[in-house]
């Protein structure tokens, strides 16, 4: 088969968000399979290797919109919006909204089942140009009403299962949710898989620009909520552990306050775990600089120093109450 | 490219295949109404049925693109809304009169199949599977503007009582049909009720009977309503829920589902018709189904419209 034409590819663009699943226990598959049955006939998907991960069917929201840019040339666009939510190892919770912008739309809008035949396409109608939207859509500042928004798709989504009847609202401990926005352009010449941003602004949104390999829609949505689930993570960890007053002298509340990220969070760092090769270069660049990993390690280091220090000098009878 | 080594089914699903005529054609509805005018109604019907009948196997050939075409016939009676004589007596009655006008009927659907069959809702699942079209500036951040239970095709006219609270006294403003040539026919679309358990409206029960008609729809992956026929010691049962939702009355019929159908009904039935297109340009079918039927049409040579609302064709004929 001859290569696709690289000027042809569509870009993908899409929108993240993580959280804490409020339940005092992590879910397991079976339950977990419960949570994300968000359509009685399809399958929720159920991966066990190497941690575990369900994953939604995916769903659709028709948009007839404008793209997003930052010269005020806003093209109409029209299609449907995929989004689907993951639950790794029964605690933390994504919702993920993506779409492809295929261009050759047309100048008119076409019947509504010609958009159904493409699910996760949105077709600009007339000339669109691909830095424009990039720019455009990954400018810090909120989407305006009326602009391409999946993150508004994938926050609904995230609150209509977080407010499930299986889930008892009780959260393990504090913790934010957070939004990566991102753009996935084709990759040049050898197309090899690369990461050109990965930026956190004020208001918390986190922006990441790809370039990446001919790979599938779904596939690089996957490595934008594996880079989304890594970044709360750790975000969510550097919190913890300053809200413990780790360092400061009360040892046994510190210990109190850090139990909980022992107890659910640890063991789910595992960047990459599902990224196929393909797409695997993103990591790589990730690990060198910044090193999303060293910084975990680290802080995982200093609460196991902690607990190992607090159960040296722990009175005896503490110790057989615990 | 290196092989994936390591796969979990479970994370990886599958959809099956099913066996595709080129059309589905539809040889009647029966509903109560026609059934208490005695069988004379029933041979007047499949008398005018015929020469259309004939007419939709020639057609096929034409399309078909290879000088032959596979044709699967069907008939639907209705058990859903009203339940009405028994398959023990009125199944022999309507073969006999088929054949009385020189037709066969392959396959024999009840009505209710449409909104349960074999443990599966079928009809719950067909809606779960709606995404309307948006009207435009819809950027994701609303929900669709679904009226439960209600599904159009183009934009209702503002509600009066929310401009009302709002202090303003807002003019009519007009529906609008999306992609109205010109001039709006706007069409709005009970899909159930609750009185005061749910039932399925007739144009929602046809539009999931288009698509099982078309090969379209499964149960996470696997093939629904699927025909089964009697074994040979079984009789015609007394009651309708006793009979396969899809029985098989002709062993050597090309398959039920197919690339297009074709449904020969009285003119009475276009504004079901028409509300089952709205329904149909509304559905997101399987994608592997789609997929399936497209790639087995383009190895055969045959053309299959890609919309799916426009595989459905009809004769509405001058009838009673």
């Amino acid at each position: 088969m001859a290569p696709p034409d690289r000027d042809r590819r569509p870009i993908l663009c899409g929108e993240v968000r993580t959280s804490v699943l409020r339940t005092s226990e992590a879910l397991t598959a079976r339950t977990a399979a419960q949570l994300l049955n968000l359509r009685p006939d399809e399958h929720v998907l159920l991966s066990e290797r190497p941690n575990l991960r369900v994953a939604s069917p995916q769903l659709l929201t028709g948009v007839d919109c404008r793209l997003p840019s930052l010269n005020g040339s806003r093209p109409r666009a029209v299609g449907t919006v995929a989004a689907r939510a993951v639950l790794t190892e029964g605690r933390v919770l994504q919702a993920s909204a993506f779409a492809r912008l295929v261009p050759g739309g047309g100048d008119h809008r076409k019947p509504w089942g010609h958009y159904l035949l493409r699910p996760g396409v949105v077709e600009p109608l007339g000339r669109h140009q691909d830095g424009e939207f990039t720019e455009g859509f990954l400018a810090a500042a909120p989407l305006p009403g009326g602009v391409l928004n999946p993150g508004a798709v994938a926050e609904r989504l995230l609150d209509e299962v977080l407010r499930h009847r299986l889930l008892d609202q009780r959260a393990p401990f504090k913790s934010g949710r957070t939004r990566l926005r991102w753009v996935a352009l084709p990759a040049a010449g050898d197309g090899v898989t690369s990461i050109e941003r990965f930026t956190v602004a004020a208001d918390g949104l986190r922006t990441v620009a790809l370039r990446v390999a001919p790979a599938d829609p779904s596939a690089v949505a996957a490595l934008c909520e594996d880079l989304a689930l890594h970044d709360w993570l750790l975000t969510t960890l550097v919190a913890l552990v300053e809200r413990s007053r780790l360092g400061s002298g009360d040892r046994e509340a510190v210990l109190t306050a850090l139990r909980p990220v022992v107890d659910h969070l640890l063991h789910l760092w595992m960047p990459g775990a599902r990224v196929p090769d393909v797409l695997s270069g993103v990591w790589e660049t990730l690990e060198r600089r910044p090193g999303f990993s060293r910084q975990w390690q680290a802080l995982v280091q200093r609460i196991r120093d902690q607990v190992a220090l607090q159960t040296v000098s722990l009175p005896r009878p503490v110790l057989a109450d615990s | 490219m290196t092989e994936q080594i390591f796969r979990e089914t479970t994370a990886e699903p599958r959809t099956q295949s099913l066996p595709l005529a080129h059309v589905s054609l539809e040889l009647g509805h029966l509903y109560m109404e026609d059934f208490e005018e005695g069988p004379d109604r029933l041979r007047e019907h499949f008398a005018r049925v015929k020469p259309w009948a004939d007419a939709a196997r020639q057609a096929a050939v034409v399309m078909s693109g290879n000088g032959r075409a596979r044709v699967s016939t069907c008939f639907l009676v209705d058990d859903y809304f009203t339940q009405f004589s028994s398959p023990r007596e009125l199944v022999p009655l309507l073969l006999g009169e088929a054949k009385a006008a020189g037709l066969e009927i392959d396959y024999l659907a009840r009505e209710s199949a449409c909104a349960q069959a074999d443990g599966v809702a079928l009809a719950a699942s067909v809606e779960s599977r709606l995404v309307e079209s948006p009207p435009e500036g819809s950027d994701g951040s609303r929900p669709g503007v679904r009226e439960v239970g209600w599904l159009s095709n183009g934009q209702r006219t503002p509600s009066s009582s929310t401009a009302e609270a709002m202090g303003r006294v807002v003019p009519w403003t007009p529906p609008s049909e999306a992609g109205a040539r010109r001039h709006s026919i706007f069409v709005d679309v009970e899909l159930w009720n609750e009185d005061p358990r749910r039932t399925w409206s007739c144009p929602f029960l046809a539009a999931v009977w288009q698509l099982a008609r078309l090969g379209l729809l499964r149960h996470r992956g696997s093939p629904v309503l699927e025909p089964r026929a009697l074994r040979p010691d079984q009789t015609l049962p007394e009651t309708w829920s006793a009979l396969p939702p899809l029985l098989r009355l002709n062993d050597a019929a090309a398959p039920f589902a197919a690339y297009r159908t074709t449904s020969v009904l009285p003119s009475r039935f276009l504004p079901i018709e028409h509300a089952v297109r709205v329904i149909l340009s509304q559905v997101e079918a399987d994608a592997a189904a789609l997929r399936q039927v497209a790639e087995r049409a383009a190895a055969e040579g045959t053309q299959v419209p890609e919309e799916i609302a426009d595989r459905a064709a009809y004769v509405f004929y001058p009838g009673p």
